[in-house]
């Protein structure tokens, strides 16, 4: 872990030197704590001190691992006596026969020291010795793998990626028990030092793509990472679009799946969202689920979906193209019943639809910010206000409750929450067309969007392939599902070298 | 970029919202009447007080659901824009119904008046035409009708559901008006209604309030017309005739008499017709081809219905029927209203087009002593859910 290439002070050879050294660089935190003794190992009595800093290491590893093996050394002195004279052979003598903690390596710059120390490793100083043993004692307090909180399923696995990377990496490869899984480790954040590995399948993964990958992560020059989100924001093709060009997950078992087609994972330190790249305009509206369940139903599901972002993102809009510039186009009867529930609203159809739409959106906002004690409290005066009174007070009309109702719920179809909140803000532009040029507006604006969506890459994949460009092969896992045996090949834009993932099924009857 | 994207955003107040109405600010205009005092057109229009219609909660039927705008001009475009002195909303007339014509104004011509009605882009083409039968088109919207809130909704449901199951009746939409009209082969016609009783009480919602309503509504009779003048009305059975000749029967229920005396009714399951025509030595020489699956849907008379040739005898008793009722029809048009409403004339433009040529000119005096071969194929297929009559087996 860590680089060694920071230049610094070296280490000195008096004990008490290395941990004023040592305080000073850590400003004399309080978590550091130093443990001081005495151990004949090496054969003679020396000065020793242990180093760690108190909640990232384990006590108990520490003293059964280390602190007991050295001060009960000594009474085996064979092939010690000539410890004495070279110190750095007392440092290899006390890793290969006296301690018995599992990862210890040799540093012998300051600097070196102090960031394994702050990884949760501790540091051994030996009277005499211009370097230290640094022995992996890490053990912080972290999340257990819980279920996904956002992307649940019904059928399929319930693991959910925790804030520990390691604890992500191992999710993955239990999943894809291969040694082609490869896994690059990087810190990124000049001050955080944060853990970011990129993971891909060795001989599916496009190379070009790996070393965009590499290229793009590579500079970025920043403080501090926080959260997949800042990752994101500095590797995406295009900033200025609505739309993801990211796929963030929270689920171990679709990076597993998007590795085999051939995609790149990137999985970052302390947060349970992994990065997959790159991303397409479908497979925002793909769930883990429609792998697990019958391909019928996932297929039926997926046109569901389809139809969900369509009334998500066009519905308020079209409501107010068609009762503002286009009432023709109703039924008699609908425009009549339309009418009498406008009777006597003082607002026009837009500002009613946007009142509600901002009135929704604050309240959903509302339900993601407040405290969940209050969270019954929101909900009754939201039923209330989006609901009853302002139809009852007749300041919005009945309809209206029902289109932005059904907008709404719609939002929620799409899987990945990248994609919903674009399509909200979508929403929220085609209404304004709508408002100014009525259904003409709405289709400048669906074409304006097409051309916008066409023109976004995801690291050099055309965002709407496999429909814009289309391949053929690749429709069937775009509206559908196929069935998996029929599900020969690989998505062709991702994995360009090592297509076939089975070979026809072939099953005699009668078996 | 950014001051091409704010060009762009200010197209939005700019060039948009210029034809924006509230569906509030409609006056939602469901029938239209014209009529003609002197030379002026009086126009009435029938605006729906949408909050009436849609029933919610307390709106019950004291008030009308409509309200009726009338107004005089020159023009029936001025008449209509005069009507924003009366209406608090402009009149939108895209979602009209049922154009009315008083028969007076229908007997002097009704070409000019529809002009406008086919020219303006907010109406549509698919409403239907009526005459009201020896009244003003203003008298036959001012009566409330029950189950149908609004008249205009009354008059167009009851057209199209009697077309559909009565063959005398029959709609004619703007559309199929104008085609007529502008053909040199086939005169309009279009449905007439009529008022039953006329009375004061029938514009009051006091008119609903009773379980027979006094004054109602009735289609009653197809006005015939030359070019576009109302020369006079068919009788039911005339009607009946014409919508069998022109193939617009879709079911409807007629009776032959049985062999040995009382009725039966045979109810109409499908109904095909084509007609043709060609000249024979100078003379046009029609043709109607009709077939016709019936069943039999009501026996009042003693027969047994288990025997072919009890079927076979009715099958050429109906055949007999409708054949002299179609005669009666084609007589009426050749001798009486002496005008093609048929289409013969459009029938011998599409087979044979040369010689329709030398036809076209004085047609309606040459299909006066048209020959016309009436040829008319009935198949009697079921006998409803029990085949004899229960009195038949009580003997």
């Amino acid at each position: 872990m860590g680089d060694n290439k920071v230049l610094g002070p070296n280490l000195q050879t008096a004990v008490q030197d290395n941990i004023a050294a040592m305080k000073q660089r850590l400003g004399d935190s309080d978590d550091l704590i130093v443990r001081e003794l005495q151990s004949r190992a090496g054969g003679v009595r020396k000065g020793m001190a242990l180093l760690f800093i108190d909640g990232l290491t384990e006590e108990k590893a520490i003293q059964q691992f280390i602190i007991e093996p050295l001060l009960q050394a000594g009474t085996d002195t064979a092939g010690s006596a000539d410890n004495n004279e070279d110190p750095a052979k007392l440092l290899d003598y006390l890793n290969q026969s006296v301690l018995t903690a599992g990862q210890v390596t040799k540093v012998d710059k300051l600097e070196n020291a102090a960031d394994a120390l702050i990884n949760g490793n501790v540091i051994l100083f030996v009277e005499g010795c211009a370097a230290a043993l640094q022995m992996s004692m890490i053990s912080w307090e972290h999340r257990a793998v819980n279920e996904p909180a956002n992307q649940s399923v019904i059928r399929g696995p319930k693991e959910a990626f925790t804030e520990n990377i390691r604890v992500n990496t191992a999710l993955i490869r239990r999943i894809i028990k291969n040694p082609s899984v490869i896994l690059k480790n990087q810190q990124i954040g000049k001050v955080t030092k944060t853990n970011v590995s990129v993971m891909y399948v060795k001989g599916i993964a496009d190379e070009t793509a790996l070393q965009e990958v590499n290229k793009r992560l590579s500079l970025i020059d920043t403080d501090a990472i926080l959260e997949s989100g800042y990752i994101e924001e500095y590797i995406q093709d295009e900033t200025v679009t609505l739309y993801p060009t990211v796929q963030n997950t929270e689920r171990p078992d679709v990076v597993a799946a998007a590795l085999l087609e051939g995609r790149i994972a990137i999985l970052i330190e302390g947060t349970p969202h992994a990065l997959i790249v790159p991303a397409l305009f479908v497979q925002f509206l793909q769930s883990a689920e429609d792998y697990y369940q019958r391909a019928d139903i996932s297929s039926l599901l997926r046109i569901l979906r389809y139809f969900g972002l369509f009334i998500a993102a066009l519905v308020p809009a079209l409501y107010i193209a068609i009762t503002t510039f286009h009432q023709e186009m109703l039924p008699t009867q609908l425009l009549i019943s339309l009418a009498a529930q406008r009777e006597g609203v003082p607002f026009p159809a837009f500002i009613e639809a946007l009142i509600m739409e901002a009135t929704y959106e604050i309240l959903r906002e509302a339900g993601i910010r407040m405290p969940r004690a209050v969270g019954q409290a929101v909900s009754i005066v939201g039923t209330l206000v989006i609901g009853q009174a302002a139809v009852e007070a007749g300041i919005i009309s009945a309809s209206m409750i029902i289109v932005v109702s059904i907008t709404a719920i719609s939002n929620y179809v799409i899987p990945e929450f990248d994609m919903s909140i674009a399509v909200r803000i979508t929403r929220f532009l085609f209404m304004g067309l709508a408002a100014a040029f009525g259904m003409y507006g709405i289709f400048i604006g669906m074409l304006a969007l097409l051309l916008h969506l066409c023109s976004l890459r995801s690291f050099g994949v055309p965002y709407m392939a496999p429909v814009g460009p289309l391949t053929i092969q690749d429709q069937k896992d775009v509206l559908v599902r196929a069935p998996h045996p029929l599900m020969t090949r690989r998505p062709s834009m991702f994995s360009k070298l090592n297509p076939i993932r089975q070979r026809k099924a072939v099953r005699k009857s009668g078996q | 970029m950014l001051t091409a994207l704010l060009l762009l955003l200010l197209t939005l107040p700019i060039t948009g919202c210029w034809d924006r109405r509230e569906m509030n600010e409609l006056g939602i205009a469901l029938g239209m009447g014209i009529d003609r005092v002197d030379d002026k057109y009086v126009v009435t229009v029938q605006v729906v007080k949408p909050g009436q219609v849609a029933e919610q909660k307390g709106a019950t039927g004291a008030e009308s659901p409509v309200v009726m705008y009338k107004s005089e001009g020159p023009t029936i475009y001025e008449a209509i824009r005069k009507m924003t002195t009366a209406s608090p909303r402009k009149i939108y007339a895209a979602h009209l119904r049922v154009l009315l014509f008083g028969e007076a104004l229908a007997r002097q011509g009704i070409g000019n008046a529809l002009d406008l009605l086919s020219r303006d882009y907010e109406l549509r083409t698919d409403f239907y035409l009526l005459i009201a039968r020896g009244a003003t088109a203003q008298e036959a919207l001012n009566v409330l009708t029950p189950l149908e809130k609004t008249p205009p909704n009354k008059l167009f449901r009851s057209i199209e559901t009697s077309e559909k199951a009565w063959a005398p009746v029959v709609s004619i939409s703007l559309d199929d008006f104008v085609n007529d009209i502008v053909s040199k082969g086939k005169n309009p016609i279009i449905s007439g209604i009529r008022i039953v009783n006329p009375d004061e009480v029938g514009a009051s919602t006091k008119n609903l309030n009773t379980i027979r309503p006094k004054v109602m509504l009735e289609n009653d009779g197809i006005a015939v017309f030359r070019k576009d003048r109302l020369i006079g009305w068919m009788s039911e059975e005339e009607s009946k005739g014409y919508n069998y000749i022109t193939n617009n029967v879709h079911s409807t229920v007629g009776h032959i008499s049985c062999p040995g005396g009382g009725k039966l009714a045979l109810e109409v399951v499908d109904a095909h017709s084509k007609i043709g025509g060609k000249m024979v030595s100078g003379r046009p020489y029609l043709s109607v081809d009709v077939t016709v699956e019936q069943s039999v849907g009501e026996v009042e008379c003693r027969i047994d219905l288990t025997k072919i040739s009890t079927i076979q005898e009715l099958e050429k008793r109906a055949e007999n029927s409708l054949t002299r009722i179609i005669r009666h029809a084609i007589d009426a048009g050749q001798k009486k209203f002496k005008s093609d409403y048929f289409g013969f004339g459009n029938a011998i433009h599409r087979g044979h087009p040369k010689m329709w040529k030398q036809l076209q000119k004085d047609w309606d005096e040459r299909f006066e002593d048209a020959l016309v071969d009436v040829n008319v194929q009935i198949k009697i297929i079921r006998t409803g859910t029990i085949t004899n009559s229960f009195m038949e087996e009580e003997e």
